[in-house]
């Protein structure tokens, strides 16, 4: 028998019991379905990720934070004061902030060629050129990187720049990003007493919200939060300690010394990251949920399979008759197993196709529905959360047919076993 | 003589172990020789089927040996005796065994289909069997949609779309009225006279084991009794008696096609 024939015999077969093969069927694509959700729910995710950051392939800085000890939650009680220890704490350990030694630490390690570092800036209020105060935080300065634009770009660091979020066009009356650009943003930083003093600043961006969190509220330029952080200090008795929260050095030739430069950082009991680390972390977290999600759509399948299973013995035991007859005909056994294990490789086919059909069209129209501009997730700069990984989707078909196969081996083995004396005795 | 088809020496085939065993065969020796009709008559239990299905390489023998053209068969792999079953046989079953989900044309060319003939070839040579046994208005037909005479013709077209050497019919007319059983005998024993294929019937039906060349007369796993010549006289005039010494009927000749009718 030719293997076209085979496939052609193995079709009509399973087209011969309608109902009972729509209902192995359905198990199937619930699989299928699932499966191809989740998947493309954490391609669409990383797809976003990649396309967000992609532009910042250039970004030659390591972003250093002070290392997490592993040990600090595992001490007993609580640890004696030692008067002397405090005297040396100046950069507040354990708060997570970086000392100024820290920073010259930094500056010192080789390859380091400039580092940026981020202050804490408190501001009061910042107010429109209309005289209207609104209620503000900012955004980490060195987060500029990671910032998504809706018009315009990052602030130069060394001006008295900043950028607003895309839903504050609103206080300076204006629909179009673009309108904004150059106009003027008051912000009123409090110093030690409560006294509150103004500084200028120029908007010299729009940015998006994005899901790595940056973008949803102002990002000044490195000078502006220093000058609020001095203005913060003013009226402070005594010496204040410097602290920064993070630190963003500059690597010459990043992509060969950025080992290099990681590890004499950890040394010093220091964290770095690149900006491809931080996506790295977030998609593997993505993945992680992914997987998960997927295990439950596996668990699915394997249900599933144990319905082709039972349909084949069935479907075996129904066409004992017919077995018989092919063999005495001269089919050999190896033929009939493959007629069988084909007949459920038939089931996997259709399965797999109605479902990732079906996953793929309520995939795209639910993230259609959440992504849109005032959908639940429109606040989202370029967020998509379903996406088509082709490799993925590939592996969900060939996955699903390789446990039809493995789900038909039983069935067809008994096919090929039958002996036709037994199958064609009459009583 | 001409060339045994099939041999069989000291063929013995027990069921079962033990207290418990069932010697359904006891030792037969005979030969089935080209072109020959042979009946093998005797009551159920007689051991008839178990014959035949060592004859038709169905089954393995316990001890003793069965031969085709000469060749042992026992020794050879499954796949190969499904490959010399699909090429050599035909077969002819009391309760048709056709496929009820298919078309008669698709039921005639299964042996065709199983040896790995392209469609279009099965189709044409489906389409001249049928027409051999005057069923290719048939041949679009539902297998069920068929009286029992018609499923029968249809089975035989099936058995003969491969022009097998040897045609098995077991109780081919077991199921059938008389009349049509008559019509059935006569096609089958025109395809042994006229066409030189080997047939063997097993049968408990005295008027069709009557119509055959020899009887091997079986009862409690042994040939009682070999009979030879035919004894009631067929419809048919044409002389059959030693036909099968006839030199062109010790070659193999294809069956397909001959004149419309002749199976009548």
């Amino acid at each position: 028998m030719k293997s076209l024939d085979v496939t052609k015999s193995a079709l009509s077969n399973t087209l011969r019991s309608k109902l009972r093969t729509a209902l192995t069927v359905i198990a199937i694509v619930i699989g299928a379905f699932t499966l191809t959700l989740t998947s493309g729910l954490g391609a669409g995710i990383n797809q976003t990720v990649d396309r967000i950051f992609g532009g910042f392939g250039e970004d030659d800085a390591i972003y250093v934070v002070p290392q997490v000890e592993a040990d600090a939650q595992e001490q007993d009680g609580p640890a004696e004061y030692d008067p002397d220890a405090g005297a040396e704490m100046d950069s507040g350990f354990g708060t997570g902030m970086l000392s100024a030694s820290d920073v010259e630490t930094i500056e010192g390690l080789d390859y380091v060629v400039g580092v940026d570092t981020e202050v804490a800036a408190q501001i009061e209020y910042v107010e429109a050129p209309d005289g209207t105060q609104y209620q503000a935080q900012f955004d980490f300065a060195l987060n500029d990187v990671l910032a998504e634009f809706a018009a315009g770009g990052a602030p130069d660091r060394t001006a008295m720049e900043i950028t607003i979020p895309e839903d504050w066009l609103e206080i300076y009356g204006a629909d179009d990003p673009d309108d904004v650009l150059g106009e003027t943003l008051i912000v009123a930083a409090p110093n030690a007493v409560g006294q509150t003093s103004d500084i200028e600043a120029e908007v010299v961006g729009v940015t998006q919200g994005t899901l790595a969190g940056v973008g949803f509220t102002p990002i000044p330029s490195v000078a502006l939060a220093e000058e609020v952080a001095d203005i913060n200090a003013e009226g402070f008795e005594g010496q204040m300690p410097e602290a920064y929260i993070m630190a963003a050095a500059e690597i010459e030739n990043l992509e060969q010394n950025e080992e290099a430069v990681k590890e004499a950082l950890a040394e010093e009991g220091l964290w770095g990251l690149t900006v491809e680390d931080q996506i790295a972390m977030f998609e593997a977290v993505i993945d992680a949920i992914t997987w998960i999600l997927s295990g439950f759509a596996l668990i699915a399948l394997l249900a599933a399979s144990f319905g082709i299973v039972n349909t084949l013995l069935m479907s075996v035991q129904e066409r004992t008759r017919e077995i018989g007859l092919m063999k005495a005909l001269g089919m050999s056994r190896a033929k009939v197993f493959s007629l069988f294990s084909m007949e459920a490789v038939m089931i996997g086919i259709m399965g797999s196709v109605v479902g990732v059909g079906l996953g793929l069209a309520t995939g795209f129209i639910t993230d259609g529905f959440l992504t849109a501009e005032d959908g639940p997730l429109g606040g989202f700069a370029e967020l998509s959360v379903f996406g088509v990984d082709p490799l993925a989707i590939g592996g969900i078909f060939l996955l699903i047919i390789i446990i039809a196969f493995l789900a038909g081996t039983l069935p067809a083995a008994r096919a090929a076993k039958k002996d036709p004396i037994e199958a064609l005795r009459y009583e | 003589m001409s060339t045994p088809v099939l041999e069989t020496e000291n063929l013995v085939k027990v069921y079962g172990r033990g207290p418990a065993q069932f010697h359904a065969l006891k030792g037969l020796t005979f030969e089935i020789h080209r072109g020959e009709s042979v009946a093998i008559v005797g009551k159920s239990g007689s051991g008839k089927s178990t014959l035949m299905h060592l004859l038709a390489l169905l089954d393995e023998p316990t001890s003793g040996v069965v031969a085709l053209d000469g060749r042992p068969v026992s020794k050879l792999k499954p796949k190969t005796v499904s490959a010399l079953r699909n090429e050599t046989f035909g077969f002819v079953f009391q309760q048709f065994f056709l496929n009820p989900n298919q078309t008669v044309l698709e039921n005639v060319t299964l042996p065709l289909k199983i040896g790995g003939v392209s469609k279009s070839e099965r189709d044409k040579r489906g389409m001249d069997a049928l027409e051999q046994l005057e069923m290719a208005d048939k041949a679009k037909n539902k297998a069920t949609d068929l009286s029992g005479g018609q499923k029968q013709r249809v089975c035989i077209a099936r058995a003969l779309i491969n022009n097998p050497e040897v045609l098995f019919a077991d109780e081919p007319t077991g199921n059938l009225d008389s009349a049509t059983s008559e019509t059935v005998e006569d096609i089958l024993l025109n395809l042994q006279r006229n066409h030189g294929i080997t047939l063997v019937v097993v049968t408990h039906d005295e008027d069709l084991a009557s119509k055959c060349q020899r009887r091997l007369i079986m009862q409690d796993g042994e040939i009682v009794e070999e009979q030879t010549g035919v004894r009631a006289s067929s419809s048919h005039k044409a002389p059959v008696t030693a036909g099968h010494g006839a030199p062109e009927s010790r070659r193999r000749r294809r069956i397909l096609p001959f004149g419309k009718g002749a199976a009548r």
